[in-house]
């Protein structure tokens, strides 16, 4: 879980090998298949693969998981490396670690997955959100929840922004892995998002608002006239903090659009 | 890059300002179509010249990074650029821990170019192969009447980056509806704020985005951002003269009020030359 703390240990162990020269064990390895000098390749070698486990986009993936993929590349690194002709191990190990990380996601349909992690994550977030709020009597910061889920703080970012579920709506770009993962945030955060619908009205007498639903009508008044915050309208209307959010973000592009249209009929 | 910038980020080298540069990038993902692989080479890549910048660009001091991401048809293109002391192109013979950044830049990148930019520095010209990316200069500036692809030059305009504040410069300003929320998310996060005030940040951004499209000075939205403990301060500008107390104006609703002025805790119109900036500032709690 704590990459920098692992990678601190394996760099001290490192810092006093018990090693020959590299060259000598390559030779030992690939012409004599001494594992023993393999052994010791990996040891002196594991913290380059640690570290590009480390580097690669760590927000979105299990750090188990690369570091594994990364040891893979490491082996195949040393089977091919020929001392003789290329510059540093480090040099030809990058890319070649890189390249085999690089498969793995492309060819395990990671991607496909991506939308289902996301989703997993941003519940979590929301969970986890409630239950400080809760215990506290206020919401948390973005730190706190990093903390408490021990996740990165753009972990936690990445989860506020993807329970709204909207960029990805927004400008009409699909989302790899199937339109049923893009718009199903909406099943798991909140079943009663479905009746939201705009309420016919003759415009030119009637305020924008009043052509929301009842309880998004509420909602924008307990936040921006009674100015609670979404924590205490969450917890008043009984839906997460989250929801609150979505429905008001939400509310409001439907009020800018509804305004717009109004600005048209009658210029 | 073969494309001109669609969001140029103007920033401090320090280590928290990395993640705007990431969460830009996820943004500019979300609106072209990316495919997530495609998006972790390309926050690693982007990362690692970030951290060069960060790490070694300026030898200990305070400088500024600069980074421009652009959006073709079926690629990206990312430039990271700093006016420090320039750094090895090369790996350092025998490096293991250092130096890996290029070589990690050069593995996920399809083409990289190294250069010293007007007034010395290092400039990485990335580009990579994102077979789902869209033309954003078309797509988003279709979605989004009034965006002009035109006034794009504005991009270019040396941008006044006041010590340790952060710019974030989009266009077409359509595409600023998928950047500004999450930039603004890691700088309301960054202030300590609780997730009800970063909501707001989010739904000002919002604001921002929708009512600021009329009123910028050319076609590019510009938004610097301070962050200080409980408080942010974000200005949106330069706008054309007049327009700022429009753009708050505008997001009135009957029966609710302004929305941008019951989000923050005070706005100003400042004057900066010809032109006009809205100053918004949030707190944390709310006095």
């Amino acid at each position: 879980m704590n990459a920098t703390a692992t990678a601190a240990t394996s760099t001290q162990r490192h810092a006093s090998p018990r090693t020959d020269d590299p060259r000598e064990l390559f030779a030992r390895w690939q012409q004599q298949g001494d594992r023993h000098a393999r052994e010791a390749l990996v040891q002196r070698f594991m913290p380059l693969a640690r570290s590009l486990a480390r580097r690669y986009d760590r927000s979105s993936e299990p750090y188990e998981d690369l570091m594994q993929v990364a040891s893979l590349g490491l082996l195949k690194a040393l089977d091919r490396f020929d001392p003789e002709r290329g510059p540093s191990f480090a040099s030809f190990a990058i890319p070649t670690i890189l390249g085999e990380m690089r498969r793995y996601f492309r060819d395990s349909g990671w991607s496909l997955h991506v939308p289902r992690g996301d989703k997993e994550r941003a519940l979590k977030v929301r969970d986890a959100q409630e239950t400080f709020a809760n215990e506290h009597g206020h919401a948390p910061t973005v730190n706190q929840l990093a903390q408490y889920l021990e996740l990165e703080p753009e972990a936690v970012i990445d989860a506020l922004l993807a329970i709204q579920a909207y960029e990805s709506l927004s400008l009409d770009a699909p989302r790899p892995g199937g339109e049923d993962d893009a718009i199903t945030y909406g099943d798991t955060v909140g079943d009663e998002d479905s009746r939201y619908e705009l309420i016919e009205l003759d415009s030119t007498i009637v305020s924008v608002l009043d052509r929301l639903p009842a309880r998004e009508r509420e909602i924008l008044r307990m936040r921006f006239v009674e100015e609670l915050t979404q924590t205490q309208i969450a917890a008043r209307v009984g839906v997460s903090q989250m929801q609150v959010s979505r429905l008001l973000r939400r509310s409001l592009d439907q009020l800018r659009a509804l305004t717009q249209e109004n600005a048209g009929q009658s210029g | 890059m073969a494309t001109l910038p669609n969001v140029v980020l103007d920033l401090p080298n320090r280590p928290e300002n990395v993640l705007p540069v990431r969460e830009a990038l996820t943004g500019i993902a979300a609106a072209t179509g990316l495919d997530p692989a495609d998006l972790s080479d390309i926050r690693t890549a982007a990362t690692e010249a970030c951290n060069n910048v960060v790490l070694h660009a300026y030898a200990g001091e305070q400088g500024s990074m600069e980074v421009e991401i652009g959006a073709g048809h079926g690629f990206l293109a990312v430039v990271v650029r700093d006016h420090g002391v320039g750094m090895p192109p090369e790996l350092p013979a025998g490096g293991e821990e250092t130096g890996i950044g290029l070589p990690v830049i050069r593995a996920l990148a399809r083409h990289v170019e190294f250069r010293e930019p007007p007034g010395g520095g290092t400039e990485v010209r990335m580009e990579f192969a994102a077979p789902g990316s869209r033309d954003l200069s078309s797509a988003a500036a279709s979605k989004q009447p009034g965006a002009s692809s035109d006034g794009e030059a504005a991009l270019y305009e040396q941008s006044a980056n006041h010590g340790s504040s952060a710019t974030v410069t989009i266009a077409p300003a359509g595409l600023a509806r998928a950047v500004l929320p999450r930039v603004l998310t890691v700088f309301a996060a960054r202030s300590h704020f609780t997730t009800d005030r970063v909501s707001d940040a989010v739904m000002l951004a919002d604001a921002i985005v929708a009512h600021g499209a009329g009123a910028i000075a050319g076609s590019s939205l510009r938004v610097s951002l301070r962050a200080a403990p409980r408080s942010l301060a974000i200005e949106v500008g330069p706008l054309e003269p007049g327009r700022a107390h429009e753009l708050v104006a505008e997001s009135d609703v009957q029966g609710l009020g302004a929305i941008v002025g019951k989000l923050t805790d005070g706005h100003e119109v400042l004057a900066r030359g010809s032109h006009d900036v809205l100053a918004l500032r949030l707190q944390d709690p709310r006095r």
